[in-house]
């Protein structure tokens, strides 16, 4: 039984298309990525999903029935931006949201205080919420989040602005409540953390999905065409013929390989190249990063008119990968 | 609805608890007081003690002139009368001197006098004398003349009838002025009373519409700006937020409208009794009037604030609120220039019809079921057309609103607004 269906829904504000012709399910004990960069549709759809907007066509189905206003007691919803009541102590506000959501009081109070205990800020309970800091408001939005225990989470860029620590804590969290059977869906344009956390993905670009499936099987689907290597010395082998293009940083580049049949020997010989030349502290072959695999299908999927060299800050993506080792 | 009496709730209870509904719960009825007293002591120290000369070589006529607005002020000269209508004059009758104007003059320059009537005989008999008044400034002037005037003819009628023979005791009374009693209703000091008790309600109705609705659209900007509809919405329908908030909020005004009435009630006894230009001012509130009291305000809250929180959806900040915030406060302030016509003559044509327009209804048709005379019909009607017009508006706002919190970034103009009409 799926617990997301979206059947070819279209979405259309005035006159700039939201979403268009969009499917896809989401199983019970998987997590989901929906992934594309700001403005591509990934809100949009998800306030379809949570009745908040209805589809201008297409259809949406939870737990395998079309929408009804009844089952927003069975989804967790954390939006991207936050929103809290800043003057509100946080038991009361959790307590609020609780019951809001169908829960008793004392439910509500019962399960705020275990959550609290479990992503340990038990000291903020008695604090305003605007007293506390901006990754402890985040962490008391995730709780109220869960607090009904819903079938379906829905998390909007969820880690944004934690440190590692306690995006660890809440990543644990969620895995916990995948094994559990829950859907977790995310949505993010960081593709480095949906990389290892999601079982499916979406990609959608303008209102348009252009990949999905099951993040293995669109791994394995790409050739191991990327060298990942670390050196010291002349990077004369940088020049090779191998090599269709690469991103340099220092001591450190991300190359591309020339599409061969023989790839697997070109990165030998490449490898064979800079050991010739530089001292190599790590070589790594592997297949592109989804990061990658974006870039590349959105550059597929766009019109000839729009053409052109298709830039990181044209798909408006953070530059992380920059500062990565 | 458990979702809306939940919103209505937190609203509430956040809301009651802040020192600021403290503040103005204590301060508002302080500086209504503090007006009040105010402008009783400023008129009460403005003592209108007003020193003329008469100036006559017929000193007869100067003294019977003095007595008169002596007499005319119905009290003794040493305790000026608290009535700022009615001022004191203290008369001094001189005669004729060579110097007397230049002295005259001199007193008025240097504030000791107000103004004297210099009484010019006539040049023929039997014609009337000339009277010429020198105030001292502007000020009072007209008041002083009217006064003048009156006593004079009083003291030329009466000097008349004394020469046709007719005995100083029959002339005083054939001079009484007529007096009606009102036979039936209320008399002055009691209208004065309810009309006093009525405005301050008035004001108070006003004011807390007004504090109230604006409260109601800075908190859906509030948490506009705070994304917390972002969350609300994943559970709760736009429409029960607005009613949970307006509920919320409206219970707010209705309980600190309900202390000042309780405590007004608690301290009107003897002992609360305004001493008022020397009538007895009191809390004069009959149950009606509380009960269409609470009636009309929470109509006009309704009214109000339904539109508030459509204002406040479709802007993002305070400050174009305070744009919006014009159509708000224009007919509270309409309703509150017609105060002084609808007072005065609750049951004219302008003020029935005005009372019937529901932006004004809520105020002014209060006026007129305490102080005036409106049909059960009128009434009713009041009652029906507001409701209705509530009705319309909070249709209109509640597509407004399920859009416009969604909606960051500019004010939409008013085409785009149309268009949110038709979403469903």
């Amino acid at each position: 039984m799926p617990i997301v269906q979206l059947n070819h829904v279209r979405k259309v504000y005035d006159t700039k298309v939201a979403v268009e012709d969009l499917s896809f399910t989401i199983e019970p004990g998987t997590m989901f990525g929906l992934l594309g960069p700001n403005g591509s549709g990934k809100t949009s759809t998800i306030r379809m999903m949570i009745g908040i907007t209805v589809p201008d066509s297409g259809s949406v189905s939870l737990f395998d029935k079309p929408f009804v206003r009844k089952m927003l007691a069975r989804v967790g919803y954390l939006p991207e931006e936050r929103g809290l009541y800043k003057k509100m102590k946080v038991l009361d506000q959790l307590v609020f949201l609780g019951q809001l959501h169908g829960l008793t009081a004392s439910e509500a109070n019962q399960r705020s205080r275990f959550w609290c205990e479990k992503l340990e800020i038990t000291e903020a309970i008695s604090k305003k919420t605007e007293d506390l800091s901006k990754g402890m408001q985040q962490k008391i939005q995730f709780i109220a989040t869960l607090l009904h225990d819903p079938e379906l989470i829905i998390m909007d860029e969820p880690f944004s602005g934690l440190d590692p620590i306690n995006a660890n804590l809440l990543m644990d969290a969620l895995a916990d409540l995948r094994r559990e059977g829950k859907a977790v869906l995310f949505s993010t344009h960081r593709m480095d953390q949906v990389e290892k956390l999601c079982d499916n993905i979406a990609l959608i670009h303008r209102g348009h999905l252009i990949l999905s499936g099951s993040m293995t099987e669109i791994k394995s689907s790409y050739p191991r065409n990327r060298v990942h290597i670390h050196f010291e010395g002349d990077d004369s082998f940088l020049q090779d013929p191998s090599i269709e293009s690469l991103k340099r940083y220092s001591g450190y580049a991300e190359i591309k390989l020339r599409p061969s049949p023989t790839l697997a020997d070109d990165a030998q010989s490449l490898l064979a190249h800079a050991i010739r030349v530089a001292r190599i502290s790590r070589f790594e072959v592997t297949e592109p990063t989804l990061e990658d695999i974006f870039i590349e299908k959105v550059r597929e999927a766009l019109p000839i008119a729009n053409g052109g060299e298709l830039s990181m800050a044209q798909l408006d993506q953070p530059k992380e990968s920059d500062l990565d080792d | 609805m458990i979702r809306v009496w939940l919103i209505a709730r937190r609203e509430y209870l956040e809301r009651i608890r802040t020192r600021g509904f403290i503040i103005t719960t204590v301060m508002i009825p302080l500086i209504m007081a503090g007006f009040i007293f105010g402008s009783i002591f400023l008129s009460s120290k403005a003592s209108f003690v007003t020193e003329i000369a008469i100036v006559s070589s017929d000193t007869q006529l100067a003294l019977d002139l003095k007595s008169e607005l002596q007499q005319g002020q119905g009290g003794s000269l040493t305790q000026p009368s608290l009535d700022p209508r009615k001022p004191t004059i203290i008369v001094d009758a001189m005669a004729v001197a060579p110097d007397t104007k230049a002295i005259l003059d001199q007193e008025i320059d240097s504030d000791d006098l107000d103004g004297y009537l210099w009484i010019t005989p006539a040049a023929t008999p039997g014609a009337r004398p000339t009277f010429t008044f020198t105030p001292r400034s502007s000020t009072g002037e007209t008041s002083i003349k009217d006064t003048l005037a009156a006593a004079l003819s009083t003291v030329l009628l009466r000097e008349q009838l004394a020469h046709r023979g007719i005995v100083a005791a029959d002339a005083n009374t054939m001079l009484q002025p007529v007096e009606i009693v009102a036979a039936k209703g209320s008399t002055h000091e009691d209208r004065e009373s309810a009309e006093v008790s009525v405005g301050v309600l008035f004001f108070l109705m006003y004011l807390v519409i007004m504090l109230y609705g604006m409260n109601v659209a800075r908190s859906v900007i509030e948490e506009k700006t705070s994304r917390i509809f972002e969350v609300m919405l994943a559970t709760v329908r736009p429409e029960a937020m607005m009613a949970g908030k307006i509920l919320g909020v409206g219970s707010v005004g209705l309980s600190q409208v309900g202390i000042w009435l309780a405590v007004a009630l608690l301290l009107s006894g003897r002992s609360l009794v305004l001493h008022l230009g020397g009538d007895d001012i009191h809390l004069a509130l009959t149950a009606p009037q509380i009960i269409f009291f609470f009636v009309y305000f929470i109509l006009g809250y309704l009214f109000y604030s339904s539109i508030a929180a459509a204002f406040g959806a479709m802007t993002n900040s305070e400050h174009e609120l305070q744009q919006l915030n014009m159509f708000l406060v224009m007919p509270l302030i309409f309703c509150f220039l017609t105060l002084g016509t609808v007072l005065l003559t609750p049951d004219s044509t302008l003020s029935r019809v005005l009372a019937l327009i529901p932006p004004f209804t809520p105020l002014l048709m209060y006026l007129r079921v305490s102080l005036g005379h409106p049909a059960p019909w009128e009434i009713a009607l009041s009652i029906l057309l507001t409701s209705a017009s509530i009705y319309g508006i909070v249709w209109v706002t509640s597509r407004i609103y399920r859009i416009g919190v969604l909606m960051y970034g500019k004010r939409p103009n008013l085409p785009e607004i149309l268009r949110w009409l038709k979403y469903s």
